[in-house]
């Protein structure tokens, strides 16, 4: 397991960790089995994700005459669907969009927490208190639950689900930053940034954030799992993106239709394609709290 | 005791009102006119005003919201625009078929995540621990409508052992209810289960390394009667919030996997209404399940503060 071990000939790499927590924690995410495996499972499927339009041997709904239902074959790898479209292609594009909907989900509700949960612990007082009541009055609804109600506004569609997500991921970072920025504020060199006169955002954002970073980047990977369930859970639902576009979610629930006539890879593969991508975030986020736990330092 | 459980019902309570402005704001929300939304595309005036008056929103907005809050604490949500009915008579019909599965599934992740967790403590590093993890590996990587999906196509499709889907009362006939509540219980209660098994595993494991339990060992009990009530005891504290906690995900998958087994209940409601633009349904659905929700993390609360004496003192959770 030659990838694991130390690299005793590698200064440069030794001096940046020794400069950067976040280089550290980086480092031994992926030098951990667990997270390697993670991070290029994940990797591999936002590659996959990207370049589906290169990859698709078919289009996202393109039907292709006289293929209904085929289980798979050398042609046809995942089979084909009831409208005689490609499995594998759908599948490819149903990645891309399941995927950009969580990332966009949870990079946009995260920096929005992010930013609210650090200007109500640096602030205190009144404003602390307004801000962090709109946050609890957000956790009164279930994940799931604060996604449909803002769909209910919006109507269904791609980017209303992005944005659902988003607004569902706003809380929790919120709370999470809140706590880091309270425990952290304490600390000496807070003391010593402010007697040597930091304004306060470059206090927060220099000082304060690169240490709060890995616990937050540890609920990313693991808020990225929750949006990419939502986000199948919503579109199944048919409150996501409106056929004949492509998603997991959409997928399966057509899927669920043809199990009867024993279109079992109608099932299967986008269940996989699910699979890898939850189990891989769960590999990474676990990975992660190993890494920055100061406890299995050094 | 008694100023800690006011506090944190008075908590609660402010929770559930603010939740509420949010939950009444969704119709005011909607882009565009709502009482021409509500009234349908090829409404004429006369349909958009009276829908108008109904929903009063020619009244001052404090005053609608005082309408609106009175009759929901009564249960009245008014009348629902696409079916014609009470919102309340809707609601009605779908609370039994969905508490039934909530509360079949909430039984399935006690009955299997306690012992399993258990299990996993004791038998650390051997096949009851590594089950345990296989389960909660399988869990994180299957999301429960899948789930549900693939015990349709399995148990149902394949081996022919249990029905497709629908519905029948276990209260009207216990067996064929039964029957029918297996499937969608699995589905809706797996996650909770693994999350629960792991948090007794670790709670359960913590406890077991403590010198009380050495002592009970050395003084001759039964291996049994020290895992059971020693280490259980004092590990029941975070079991019990965690499972509370876990009301929330128990609700909203019980309605996913109702949409996956065509069962009727709240997932349709809720769905339907969305589809169909019924915001008073969506409205009703919202306020009752939000209001279960936040009673059930009060209740975590209270029993966290009941069961460990330095909670509900400092007012602090760990």
């Amino acid at each position: 397991m030659s990838v694991f071990d130390p690299p005793v000939a590698r200064p440069w790499l030794r001096r940046m960790r020794d400069q950067s927590l976040t280089v550290d924690a980086f480092y031994r995410t992926v030098t951990n089995p667990q997270g390697f495996i993670g991070v290029v499972i994940f990797g591999g499927l936002v590659l996959l994700a990207i370049f589906a339009d290169l990859i698709a041997p078919y289009g996202e709904a393109e039907q292709i005459r006289g293929a209904r239902l085929l289980s798979p074959t050398s042609e046809y790898w995942f089979g084909t669907d009831d409208l005689n479209r490609d499995m594998f292609s759908r599948i490819l594009f149903g990645l891309r969009i399941s995927l950009y909907v969580s990332i966009a989900g949870v990079l946009g509700g995260g920096a929005v927490g992010t930013v609210i949960g650090f200007a109500a612990g640096y602030a205190g007082g009144w404003l602390e208190t307004i801000l962090m009541r709109l946050v609890d009055t957000l956790l009164a609804f279930p994940f799931l639950l604060l996604g449909i109600a803002v769909l209910a506004i919006l109507g269904t569609g791609t980017e209303q689900v992005a944005l659902a997500l988003g607004i569902a991921n706003v809380p929790v970072f919120a709370r999470i930053a809140r706590a880091q920025l309270l425990t952290e504020k304490e600390r000496d060199y807070v003391l010593a940034a402010r007697a040597i006169g930091a304004a306060p955002g470059r206090i927060i954002w220099r000082h304060i954030a690169t240490n709060a970073l890995p616990p937050l980047l540890v609920q990313a990977a693991l808020a990225m799992a929750f949006a990419v369930i939502a986000e199948a859970t919503l579109s199944f639902l048919g409150l996501g993106a409106s056929p004949p576009t492509p998603t997991l979610g959409i997928i399966l629930a057509d899927g669920r239709r043809w199990l009867f006539a024993g279109a079992w890879w109608f099932v299967l593969f986008p269940t996989l394609g699910l699979s890898l991508i939850l189990l891989s975030l769960n590999f990474v986020a676990d990975s992660v709290v190993e890494a920055i736990d100061p406890h299995r330092r050094h | 005791m008694g100023r800690y459980l006011i506090r944190r019902f008075l908590e609660g309570l402010l929770v559930v009102f603010l939740a509420s402005i949010a939950i009444f704001l969704i119709i005011r929300l909607i882009p565009g006119d709502p009482a021409q939304q509500l009234a349908g595309e090829d409404a004429t005036p006369e349909d958009v005003e009276r829908v108008r008056e109904q929903l009063g929103l020619n009244d001052p907005f404090l005053t609608q919201y005082w309408n609106w809050i009175s009759g929901a604490v009564q249960l009245d949500f008014g009348r629902s625009f696409t079916k014609r009915v009470e919102v309340r008579d809707l609601v009605a019909q779908s609370f039994p078929p969905t508490i039934e599965l909530a509360v079949a599934a909430y039984l399935f992740a006690l009955v299997v995540g306690v012992p399993l967790g258990i299990a996993a403590a004791v038998w650390a590093k051997k096949p009851p621990d590594y089950g345990a993890s296989i389960f909660n590996i399988l869990t994180l990587g299957i999301p429960n409508f899948v789930l549900g999906i693939i015990l349709l196509w399995v148990f149902a499709v394949e081996l022919d052992w249990f029905p497709v889907s629908g519905r029948v009362s276990v209260f009207d006939d216990p067996l064929q209810g039964l029957h029918r509540l297996v499937l969608p219980m699995v589905a809706a209660g797996a996650t909770i289960a693994a999350v629960l098994a792991r948090f007794v595993r670790t709670s359960v494991a913590e406890a077991l390394a403590q010198d009380y339990v050495r002592t009970a060992h050395a003084k001759g009990l039964r291996a049994s009667r020290v895992v059971l009530s020693h280490a259980l005891r004092n590990a029941l504290i975070p079991i019990v919030t965690v499972a509370a906690l876990q009301i929330g995900n128990l609700l909203a998958g019980a309605i996913v996997v109702e949409i996956v087994f065509t069962r009727p209940g709240f997932g349709n409601l809720i769905i339907d209404g969305i589809v169909g633009r019924d915001y008073l349904v969506i409205q009703a659905m919202l306020a009752i399940l939000v209001f279960l929700f936040v009673a059930a993390n009060t209740a975590a609360d209270i029993a966290y503060g009941y069961l460990d004496p330095r909670i509900r003192v400092s007012g602090l959770r760990s």
